[in-house]
């Protein structure tokens, strides 16, 4: 049995969770201080004499590195339509985009009228990345995390744009910047190195595979931090959006559909009645959330289900109904994950058994398969 | 120019790593020609007070480091170089400092079984706001590495203080000169905020 | 108050960090100058890097992979592989290394460390001792845990002591690699019979083995290896976690 938070019911295999003596999370205390301590009003007058800071000063106002997502979809909507920032909007393709996805973005980037930059990486390489990432941490998406927060840092300093706006800010989720510290978290290598990159870098990375497989030292650039000088020097401010105004995600998603028609999308093992618009912009997520599943034993469903608690929009009661319902089954997308990893399903098991996090004691015996999404048969086979 | 006192009474490789990272230029200086150009001087320093005072005044470099404090451009001394800013030090008999900020520099004296030097990362205490200790939090620690501490003649140069058996100064400050025991260059996050503060300084409070 | 320490233990081998079992079975964990600026933003205290390349003893390998761990990490930093001269010991501490780490000298010439620790002070000098345990006592292993030493596990702490080492790095060669937990009873030996501050290596699986070490000893580091090298563990979450037990660590 394992811990969990008094309050949301996070568990305590749960990244950066402590439980105060009345066994409420950190995560839940750094919320009810952004709701009742923080100056919002002070923060958005910061926020919008930063964008004057910048304005006009380079080819563009400032960088939005853009997923697609509520999250990044609602950031870049805010600041062009609230401050007629002139963004250039950075995509990076992970390898996974859903269809709905993609016709989100291209309704979203006429809508605003932007200018988009997208990169997609090296599908071989990712690949192997995959595979090793998952044997070394039990996370496969390594190359994303890293490729995702480095590589528009090296597009800000390629264009010269030293105002990069990210989204959410990681205490919405997790306490390795705490609300409470009241301070604006720096999207920065530090924090890359606490926890975006999983502790491994892009020069580990290359000795942890070249043994097997053909590599330029220079394919890994997309996923390695620039030097913090040549960062220093364009005089960067890298900054999330949600430290300047209080993040909503339920109203959020509802502006980003009134203002450019944004849709959700069904992901596997997740109800689609309560969360339609949570991580809908990867056709692996069903496997992610499998992995954590298996080696936390708490999944996507009691993630959505804390936050909803804790803003006072569920129960605990529905909350432990709906993660029973839907937490923990086999996700369809599993078979062409083993399929881009050539391993078997026992191999896949044994890895993920190796990462467990104690307590926790995976169940690999009662597997139970989960639904398919519709655009399961549109998704890439490596076999045709 | 950030200019970086060498006279081999010290290790700069981390102390000049840190200020190229943080996209400052320095040179280091070893002769008073040398310190026209500056606009701020660094005096890092580990080892004992009268091998120090002794290789300043071997470079003849003691007129040249007085006088460009006296004209107001931002100094922090590290260490011992904080150490001899002071007036005179006990290490090894009485020896003469460089005056600059008022003080004498004697043994730490901790009691209670803990051992010299004192090493380590240990908690600062800020007492008094500085343009230097802008977005630095008071009470984090620094990393310390000592046997000897600075005591101030005058009680308002003493900025921040340190507890091991006994109080001591984390910090001094007089005007545009400024004293860390601590090494900022091996106090990670903190203290190189404090040197990308003390670059950006122009030596006015 | 002097903060207690988490060390992660970088072993180097060809330019590249190598994790071991038992001082045994390398395997490759990473780059070693891009590992340690990773442990230094995840609030690791310290790095100790270690030279257990047999083949080539000689220090320039250090020298070079200080002057680039230097360039980016701004922390305390301890080398030690195959120092056997107090000219060895000069460069490293020219090139930035704070402490030096001394093993097999420190059994053939304990003269070394006195001469090191005059020039630089006692506190720039750690003396590691690798140990297996036999039925009854310790043995103590010089060369990278090959060649057994007659002295005793209490005599040679204390004549490191004498010789002014500032700190002893206590390693459990039965435990290395193994995530089983510290040889807590050889931690208490230790720290219960010297006043320099010690570091404890060897056993670490997961936060409970640190745990029991910084409360059941008076130990004042702990190195790990494995730990955070195999699994999703790192400073940072150990630092949470030991904290909820009231061990003191450094606040940034």
């Amino acid at each position: 049995m394992l811990k969990r938070c008094a309050k949301c019911g996070l568990p305590e295999t749960y990244e950066t969770i402590e439980f105060d003596d009345r066994q409420v999370c950190n995560i839940c205390r750094q919320k009810d201080y952004k709701d009742s301590e923080i100056d919002w009003d002070a923060r958005k007058r910061l926020l919008g004499s930063l964008i004057e800071e910048y304005r006009g000063k380079h080819d563009y106002d400032c960088l939005i590195p853009f997923s697609g997502g509520k999250d990044s979809t609602y950031t870049l909507n805010y600041l062009v339509r609230e401050y007629r920032v002139k963004p250039l909007v950075i995509q990076f393709n992970h390898g996974f985009m859903r269809s709905n996805l993609n016709l989100n973005n291209e309704r979203t980037f006429k809508k605003l009228g932007v200018d988009v930059l997208s990169f997609t990486p090296n599908w071989k390489l990712v690949k192997r990345l995959m595979k090793e990432a998952l044997i070394r941490k039990g996370d496969f998406c390594w190359h994303c995390h890293t490729g995702i927060f480095a590589y528009p840092m090296h597009v800000a300093i390629k264009y010269n744009v030293p105002l990069i706006f990210w989204g959410e800010p990681s205490s919405e989720y997790t306490a390795y910047y705490d609300y409470r510290d009241n301070e604006i978290e720096q999207v920065d290598e530090t924090r890359f190195n606490r926890f975006v990159n999983l502790g491994i870098t892009a020069q580990d990375m290359e000795g942890m595979i070249k043994h097997d497989f053909e590599l330029d030292p220079r394919d890994l650039t997309p996923y390695t931090y620039p030097k913090i000088r040549d960062l220093k020097k364009i005089g960067f401010r890298s900054v999330c959006l949600g430290s300047y105004i209080p993040w909503d995600v339920r109203r959020n998603v509802d502006e980003i559909k009134r203002d450019l028609g944004w849709q959700g999308d069904r992901v596997e093992n997740m109800p689609f009645e309560y969360w339609p618009y949570e991580k809908i912009e990867c056709y692996m997520q069903g496997v992610r959330d499998y992995i954590k599943w298996l080696k936390r034993g708490y999944s996507r469903v009691t993630q959505m289900a804390a936050l909803d608690i804790r803003n006072e929009r569920m129960t605990r009661d529905k909350a432990d109904e709906l993660v029973n319902r839907y937490e923990g089954r086999r996700p369809p997308s599993l078979d062409l994950f083993l399929e881009y990893l050539e391993i078997d399903e026992k191999e896949f098991n044994r890895i993920v058994e190796q990462t467990v996090i104690p307590p926790h004691r995976p169940d690999f015996i009662r597997i139970v398969p989960g639904d398919k999404t519709d655009d399961f048969g549109q998704w890439f086979r490596e076999k045709a | 120019m950030i200019g970086i006192l060498d006279v081999d009474i010290g290790n700069l490789r981390s102390l000049s790593n840190a200020v190229y990272s943080l996209g400052y230029d320095f040179r280091m200086v070893s002769e008073p020609s040398q310190f026209e150009a500056l606009s701020h001087l660094l005096i890092p320093g580990v080892g004992a007070y009268g091998t120090a005072m002794q290789r300043i005044e071997e470079r003849g470099v003691r007129a040249a480091i007085v006088e460009f404090a006296a004209t107001g451009a931002p100094v922090l001394g590290i260490c011992l170089g904080m150490q001899i800013l002071s007036s005179w030090g006990e290490e090894g008999g009485r020896c003469e400092g460089l005056g600059i900020v008022p003080g004498r520099v004697v043994p730490l004296d901790p009691g209670n079984g803990l051992t010299l030097p004192h090493v380590g990362w240990n908690t600062a205490r800020f007492s008094s706001v500085h343009p230097v200790l802008h977005q630095v939090k008071t009470e984090r620690d620094f990393y310390f590495v000592h046997s000897y501490h600075f005591v101030c003649e005058d009680a308002r140069h003493a900025i921040a203080t340190c507890d091991y058996g006994q109080s001591f100064n984390a910090i001094v400050a007089s005007r545009n000169v400024l004293g860390f025991q601590f090494h900022p260059e091996k106090s990670q996050t903190n203290g190189l905020k404090l040197l990308e503060n003390f670059c950006a300084w122009n030596g006015r409070c | 108050m002097l903060k207690k320490r988490i060390i992660p233990l970088q072993l180097l081998l060809n330019g590249r960090l190598v994790k071991t079992v038992r001082f045994g079975e390398y395997r490759d964990v990473g780059d070693p100058v891009q590992s340690s600026k990773v442990y230094s933003d995840q609030d690791a205290d310290e790095l100790v890097f270690l030279n257990i390349d047999r083949a080539q003893r000689s220090i320039d390998s250090l020298v070079v992979l200080l002057d680039r761990v230097a360039e980016a990490c701004f922390m305390p930093l301890a080398l030690g592989g195959g120092i056997r001269t107090v000219a060895d010991a000069e460069w490293l501490i020219r090139s930035g290394a704070d402490k030096v780490v001394i093993n097999s000298a420190a059994y053939r010439e304990p003269e070394l460390l006195s001469r090191i620790s005059a020039r630089f002070g006692r506190q720039a000098v750690i003396a590691s001792i690798d140990v297996r345990r036999s039925a009854e006592r310790y043995d103590l292993y010089s060369d990278c845990g090959r060649v057994l030493e007659s002295v005793s596990l209490e005599a040679h702490i204390a004549a490191v002591v004498a010789h002014g080492a500032g700190e002893i790095l206590i390693n459990s060669i039965d435990r290395d690699g193994t995530m089983q937990g510290y040889d807590i009873e050889l931690i208490r030996l230790v720290t219960e019979r010297v006043a320099v501050p010690v570091i404890a290596c060897g056993g670490a699986g997961n936060y409970d083995h640190m745990k029991d070490a910084f409360i059941l000893t008076k130990v004042s580091a702990l190195a790990c290896g494995s730990l955070f090298n195999f699994g999703d563990n790192n400073p940072i979450r150990a630092k949470a976690f030991l904290t909820n037990y009231q061990i003191p660590f450094k606040v940034i």
